[in-house]
């Protein structure tokens, strides 16, 4: 109990700090991507979708393999702090994928011609997603603080098999969606620098967001664990 | 090694004398064959990607049935608690249940092809093949939903809960077996048994992960 005080009390002092950085880093990168970024050779406007779905999927992935992480802390350690972070982080996890598929989809009906298609990447992610809101189900219906926390660290480590596979997604099958342009096996990112350095700061900033989400559920996490299951 | 055959037999001895399991799985599998052919027609009924994929997805709801109804026998009889109390129980009661339900969804998987490919008529190039399709498919779906079954032990909703969480798990082990089956009926031996490699390497993943962590789960 004195852990999760003195944990919550770090959590407090950095919140707003963070809340500052993330609104600032969040204005720096709109402006960037809406307005200082040039519009691409091919696609025109649209393409700056990318400055809200790149992003986004990134940190899905981020937020689900911290909840992999968080799960096997709970899994050693038994500490209320792990099963906070697993279930802040995956709840930010599935609003980040919910974002991603509904940004690629805005950007894929001017670009292919359909708001959704049955190819790889996209089918891998909604399957993610589905998953995830599943793990999140399995915690509402627990009544029990250690069994909830042991259940959904259980799956929480089964789960994060599906990160890779929608990432390699595009890389396994023939795919409609475009391959990796920043993280390739070889060379370099195949992006213009400024539209780079646009991107890099839009993940900075949306990483900012998520750390802040994190702070502020994670304390929330924390309030309901003392109150509602560990006095119990 | 004995305790698993031990809790796999007692499983099988269960099932004899009471098959309600394996009744509703080869009922449930047999009417979706005939909707099948009332719904799209008997001609894309008979297309093998449509049948393979159909058979597959009716057989992993089936494997959901039949696992859910094995511990819900469990805890009828509050057998569940008394078996996890034993010495190596927790490891037992896993590798047993995943050893008998995959014996029993043999059993339902044949009759449900044997169904499939005499009702909608469907082309057998490979028999061979596909029975080694249908045998490594098979093994590879009770472990994914016993972990999931497990899960869900106790809780309300599970029989929604279930196949929330173990359908979209066993997406990669569905799109492989249909592939297969489909690849032996056309008469591809080649992508038949790539298939069916594949979904042998599902199996002992998802065995040996289920081993690993299903006894933190059962409490």
């Amino acid at each position: 109990m004195i852990e999760t005080t003195l944990e919550r009390g770090v959590g407090l002092r950095i919140r707003p700090w963070l809340g500052i950085a993330a609104a600032a880093s969040f204005v720096v990168a709109s402006f960037m991507a809406l307005i200082w970024a040039p519009a691409d050779a091919v696609q025109g406007e649209v393409y700056r979708i990318i400055y809200v779905h790149v992003p986004s999927a990134w940190l899905a992935y981020l937020a689900f393999v911290v909840v992999f992480l968080a799960s096997v802390g709970w899994l050693w350690s038994r500490r209320p702090l792990f099963d906070a972070i697993a279930v802040a982080s995956a709840e930010i996890g599935v609003l980040f994928t919910g974002l991603a598929l509904v940004a690629g989809s805005i950007w894929a009906k001017p670009t292919w011609g359909v708001w959704w298609t049955w190819e790889p990447r996209l089918v891998t992610t909604a399957v993610m997603f589905v998953m995830y809101v599943g793990y999140l189900l399995l915690r509402g219906l627990s009544t029990d603080f250690q069994r909830r926390a042991t259940r959904a660290a259980i799956l929480g480590v089964i789960l994060v098999i599906d990160v890779p596979i929608v990432h390699l997604s595009v890389l396994w099958a023939n795919s409609l969606h475009q391959l990796p342009t920043v993280l390739r096996a070889a060379g370099g990112p195949a992006l213009d620098s400024s539209m780079l350095l646009t991107l890099m700061v839009s993940v900075a900033a949306f990483t900012l967001v998520y750390a802040y989400f994190m702070s502020a559920r994670v304390a929330i996490e924390l309030v309901r664990q003392e109150r509602l299951w560990i006095r119990t | 090694m004995n305790r698993i055959a031990l809790v796999a037999a007692r499983e099988l001895r269960a099932e004899r004398r009471q098959p309600d399991g394996i009744v509703a799985a080869t009922t449930f599998i047999a009417v979706l064959v005939l909707l099948e052919s009332l719904v799209v027609g008997p001609v894309i009924a008979r297309d093998a990607d449509v049948a393979a994929a159909l058979f597959w997805i009716a057989l992993a709801f089936a494997t959901i049935l039949t696992t859910m109804r094995s511990f819900d026998r469990e805890l009828e009889d509050d057998a569940l608690d008394a078996l996890v109390a034993l010495p190596g129980g927790r490891d037992a009661l896993f590798g047993g249940k995943v050893l008998a339900l995959t014996a029993m969804l043999l059993l339902v998987a044949a009759v449900g092809g044997i169904l499939s490919l005499v009702l909608l008529d469907l082309p057998l190039a490979l028999p061979i093949h596909l029975a080694i399709v249908v045998l490594f498919g098979v093994v590879a779906l009770p472990p994914v939903v016993i972990v999931d079954v497990i899960l869900a032990l106790r809780l309300r909703a599970r029989a929604a809960l279930v196949p929330i969480l173990a359908l979209p798990v066993l997406v990669p082990q569905l799109v492989a077996a249909t592939r297969g089956a489909s690849a032996a009926l056309v008469g591809d031996d080649v992508g038949a048994l790539s298939w069916a490699g594949l979904l042998f390497a599902f199996a002992v993943v998802y065995a040996v992960l289920g081993l690993t962590i299903v006894p933190a789960a059962i409490e």
